[in-house]
């Protein structure tokens, strides 16, 4: 039976809805008197450590409480409803982990109940591990999966894009394991094979999200062959410079710590970019939080090619095309709108 | 020597000369986030000169692809280690050393 208690972690799923529906009624259905108490939870998978927590997380919070309030009607006064992002400051990988953060918040709050969206499903979780409600149980609260009803599941058929997604991941981790072993014996065939399905089978669902479109890959392959040599160009003209600083008897080095946001936009090209920056020596990227980079710099001058962003503008040829390459350097941007609190550039503008 | 082999010892000798400045890198600068972009650079691209040297010794050779291919995975994952370094401590706050608090080492 469910306890007055009920926390319902929550994803953005098919049967939500009904999910929520369910958990309103079992709490209108408790004892009278008791005074329930809904939680839903949001476990962010990201850690979150500078900036706000995640739009669509807090937007999906709001929607389910708009659904709660529906759902409760006249009894919407005697219901206690609780929404709440947990986890913002970890990196959640496996069902252990969010049934940790879970079982935290519902110890702070004497949740006792968890009322399971059958089709909660977060990244991280695998067919290969123990289920959620296992480890939840383990973490001794009592596990009901929402008894909705779901769209017919013709597992895989159902999911044509995932099926695609595995046999292309299968066939680069088979393909490639051929061609480093560099033969095509029946003992490699066999264990590539295998190799091949265990690599597609633990990494199918969180890489090569989303579809592929053909022509603008094929576009961005392009430019990107245009942009390693760029890259290396940089990388070993920033070498120089840094073996003349750390070879240098008076070591002229500056160490400061520059924050700015890039003009790049989806995580592809935020990553290239950071790690671009990394490769280029004298700048570090310390720490990504979507747009904004907190970037270490070794010296003056690696700050300043920093901020004149010829590195944030090949990166945006690369992904988005010429034109995108022409939007102003972070340095211009800044001097444009001087409002965010950025410590270190105005030392440099 | 031939014009390859001039290369090749170009190469090598190229890595030599980083690896000996990111060890310099290390020995001398003043804290963790500098001396990581030393171990973490110099060190990606003489191991990158390195690997060239090798792969052009090999020349046309299922080893030059796979020294290509090991120069490709560095050049990934040594800036994402640095990165994850820096990260770590930039979170345990240890404050990056800066000129004004101390001129000298």
């Amino acid at each position: 039976m469910t306890g007055t208690q009920i926390l319902v972690p929550v994803r953005d799923s098919v049967t939500l809805r009904n999910t929520v529906a369910y958990a309103a009624e079992s709490a209108v259905d408790a004892e009278p008197g008791a005074a329930p108490t809904l939680h839903f939870v949001y476990p962010v998978s990201e850690r979150v450590t500078v900036g706000d927590p995640p739009e669509d997380a807090t937007e999906l919070l709001d929607r389910v409480r708009a659904w709660v309030a529906e759902d409760l009607g006249d009894n919407a006064a005697s219901i206690g409803v609780e929404t709440a992002l947990v986890g913002p400051d970890e990196y959640l990988f496996n069902p252990g982990d969010y049934a940790d953060v879970l079982g935290r918040y519902a110890a702070e709050n004497d949740v006792e109940t968890v009322v399971l969206d059958p089709e909660f499903n977060p990244s991280g979780m695998t067919p290969l591990l123990p289920p959620l409600e296992t480890e939840l149980e383990r973490a001794g609260l009592a596990v009901e999966i929402a008894p909705v009803e779901r769209p017919t599941r013709r597992f895989p058929l159902a999911r044509r894009a995932g099926l695609g997604q595995f046999a292309v991941l299968f066939g680069w981790a088979y393909g490639f394991y051929l061609l480093v072993g560099g033969t095509l014996s029946t003992f490699d065939l066999a264990t590539g094979a295998i190799s091949g399905l265990v690599v597609a089978g633990l990494l199918w669902r969180i890489s090569l999200s989303g579809f592929v479109d053909v022509s603008r890959l094929a576009g961005r392959l392009g430019r990107l062959v245009v942009y390693a040599p760029f890259l290396l160009w940089e990388i070993a003209k920033a070498n120089f410079q840094i073996a003349y600083v750390v070879l240098h008897p008076d070591l002229p080095i500056d160490p400061e710590v520059v924050e700015f946001d890039a003009a790049v936009w989806s995580e592809l090209p935020v990553t290239t970019l950071a790690n671009s920056i990394t490769l280029t020596p004298g700048t570090l990227t310390i720490d990504v939080s979507r747009r904004h980079f907190t970037v270490h710099a070794l010296t003056d001058g690696a700050r300043e090619d920093l901020l004149g962003g010829t590195l944030e503008r090949a990166v945006r040829f690369v992904f988005y095309g010429r034109s995108a390459a022409r939007i102003p350097s972070p340095a211009e941007r800044d001097a444009d709108s001087d409002d965010a609190e950025r410590p270190t550039e105005g030392e440099n503008a | 020597m031939t014009p390859r082999e001039i290369a090749i010892a170009l190469l090598a000798a190229g890595g030599v000369f980083f690896a000996f400045v990111a060890a310099v890198g290390i020995l001398r600068l003043p804290d963790l986030y500098t001396r990581s972009h030393s171990a973490s650079k110099s060190d990606t691209l003489a191991a990158g000169l390195s690997l060239a040297a090798v792969a052009l010794t090999f020349g046309s050779d299922l080893s030059t692809i796979k020294a290509l291919l090991l120069l490709l995975f560095m050049f990934i994952t040594n800036p994402t280690a640095a990165h994850a370094i820096a990260r770590a401590a930039a979170e345990e706050g240890i404050e990056p050393w800066t000129r004004e608090e101390e001129v000298d080492e």
